[in-house]
């Protein structure tokens, strides 16, 4: 098991056909995006047609798993019991680098929350929920600088 | 002053306002949800000066709980000859519910339609309290730790409620830290908002938060919820339900209170904006760092033949004190990232503003119902009987939500 910050109460994802295979990768601490196979075009969250050319062909790209922050917010009111002992706790967009400048919602761990700055490298840092649920958070990229 | 007043003569009107108390949360636990949303379409008919006899359509917005198709039995409506339900999202639809019904009468669909909002979140989930529906273990079969997803936004929110963005206030705080850095827009720009509606509220016997005045100080000191929003940033969520009756010009010119005309609606969404930054986090940082309005506002000001600097009076949806600064930016009140500047200027206030705004207290202070009541103090303000009546007011602007598929209307004295 990974190291966790999240306790076990957290909400589990709920997936359609479509999202379920970016969790499936994500239990295997696989980082992806669905990419059209017809034009290139990445999107996420994933969905059954690229809304650039329309094609249904689609597979899942490995991302870099590193970006920045886009924004975040400090979470301070504990909106499920469980989170009490662990609020603050900070929620991130971030843009994951190689990936067309798609975002992700995510959090972003071991740091300060003072420290937390827009344009912060970040890199994931995988948390095993349980046996089959991973969920990929961020820390600080080691030697990152702010981009 | 009114650019387009040749279009009133022909323009659907509003003709009647109705609402039940507004009372806190779980406040008003003896009467159905449903019984009050009954009562203030009843109300509005009334203050129209018609009867149900007179009623042949009801319209309302996404995540309504109340049918129309029971509402038009219960009313003991002669024949529902149109219902519509927005797909607009809760705090988005309003302004596009009044406007299905406006081209409803206008078609000859309907003559008189009743547009309706009833919540009592106190007898249902409370929708800023967190993941509420979002089931624990254990999951379906095919993926054990991964549960079906019952709609396209649960799937969405599958991406945002593992990571503990359980609720607008989160989601909407990301929105304003980029606005701040791009713009300099600071919490204290967030704290007039705050201050200024509340000081409305004041003055407004309805209002949920008459009693509790507020100065910049009691704002600065209130709890972190997700920075930069702290409690006082967030609308209320409480209990009532208000209605608004829309019908011709012809047949308003009779109505009990004089009509007020819909000068001009205009409803819809970005490209690939889906339900807004609630769960889209990829959209273009123009449109993400925005209220997501600015191609309804260009074709309200083009329907309404009028522009910002002809508003007297204006109802901007007020879900979180940001994004009703982002909301006057694209709706063209201030240039872009000045909607903070703009409303610490003091433009908001009743008292001396140039853009008097929220004068019922709005959703921060008033009430929540979606934003339906601020349609109905627009009616007020036209027909000079507003608590913050803005002298000799001609014309109003309503906003729906910022932040998710919307919607606006402008309001006019004929």
């Amino acid at each position: 098991m990974t190291e966790r910050w999240f306790p076990d109460e957290m909400p589990m994802p709920a997936a359609s056909a479509e999202t379920v295979g970016w969790w499936e990768a994500a239990a295997e601490h696989r980082l992806v995006v669905q990419r059209c196979t017809a034009c290139g075009q990445m999107r996420h969250p994933p969905g059954p047609v690229c809304p650039v050319c329309r094609s249904t062909a689609s597979e899942w790209s490995a991302t870099e798993g590193t970006g920045t922050v886009y924004t975040y917010t400090v979470v301070r009111q504990a909106f499920i019991p469980s989170l009490a002992d662990k609020i603050p706790y900070v929620v991130i967009a971030v843009e994951l680098d190689g990936a067309q400048g798609l975002r992700m919602v995510s959090n972003l761990v071991d740091v300060e929350p003072e420290e937390v700055t827009v344009g912060m490298a970040v890199e994931v840092a995988w948390e095993d929920m349980g046996p089959e649920l991973a969920v990929p958070r961020f820390r600080p990229a080691a030697g990152g600088e702010s981009r | 002053m009114v650019g387009a007043v040749s279009a009133v003569g022909r323009a659907a009107c509003l003709v009647g306002v109705g609402e039940t108390r507004y009372a806190k949360w779980g406040g008003i636990t003896g009467t159905s949800e449903y019984q009050l949303a009954l009562q203030a379409v009843l109300g509005a008919i009334a203050d129209a000066g018609m009867t149900p006899d007179d009623i042949d359509g009801l319209a309302s917005f996404a995540e309504d709980r109340n049918e129309a198709t029971f509402m038009a039995a219960d009313l003991g409506l002669p024949e529902l000859r149109y219902a519509s339900l927005s797909w607009l999202p809760g705090g988005g639809g309003a302004c596009a519910a009044v406007a299905n019904a406006a081209m409803a009468v206008q078609s000859g669909a309907a003559e008189a339609v009743v547009v309706y909002r009833s919540l009592c979140q106190g007898q249902f989930r409370r929708f800023g309290q967190g993941p509420g529906n979002v089931a624990t273990r254990p999951g379906p079969p095919r993926v054990p730790h991964v549960r079906r997803a019952t709609s396209l936004l649960e799937a969405h929110v599958g991406f945002t409620m593992p990571f503990g963005m359980f609720s607008p206030p989160i989601a909407y705080a990301m929105v304003l830290r980029r606005h701040m850095h791009r713009f300099g827009t600071t919490v204290e720009h967030m704290g007039h908002v705050a201050v200024t509606t509340r000081a409305h509220a004041a003055r407004n016997p309805r209002a949920v938060m008459r009693d509790r005045p507020m100065t910049m100080d009691d704002y600065l000191a209130s709890r972190w919820v997700s920075e930069p929003f702290r409690l006082f940033d967030c609308c209320l969520e409480n209990d009532g339900a208000c209605a608004v009756v829309v019908t011709t010009a012809e047949r308003a010119a009779d109505s009990a209170h004089g009509p007020v005309a819909l000068l001009g609606a205009a409803q819809g969404a970005l490209r690939g904006f889906g339900h807004g930054q609630y769960s889209n986090v990829s959209m273009p940082d123009d449109d993400y760092a925005s209220a997501g309005a600015r191609q309804v506002a260009a074709r309200l000001w083009a329907a309404s033949g009028i522009g910002p600097s002809d508003i007297d009076v204006a109802q901007i949806y007020d879900h979180f004190t940001g994004l009703v600064l982002l909301s006057l930016e694209d709706f063209g009140f201030c240039g872009r990232g000045e909607g903070g500047p703009f409303a610490a200027s003091g433009a908001l206030s009743w008292s001396g503003g140039s853009l008097p705004t929220n004068t019922h207290g709005g959703s921060l202070s008033e009430a929540y119902i979606h934003g339906l009541n601020h349609v109905v103090e627009g009616v007020r303000q036209l027909r000079g009987s507003s608590t913050c009546q803005v002298d000799g007011a001609q014309t109003c602007l309503v906003t729906s939500a910022a932040g998710v598929p919307t919607s606006a209307l402008v309001m006019a004295r004929p």
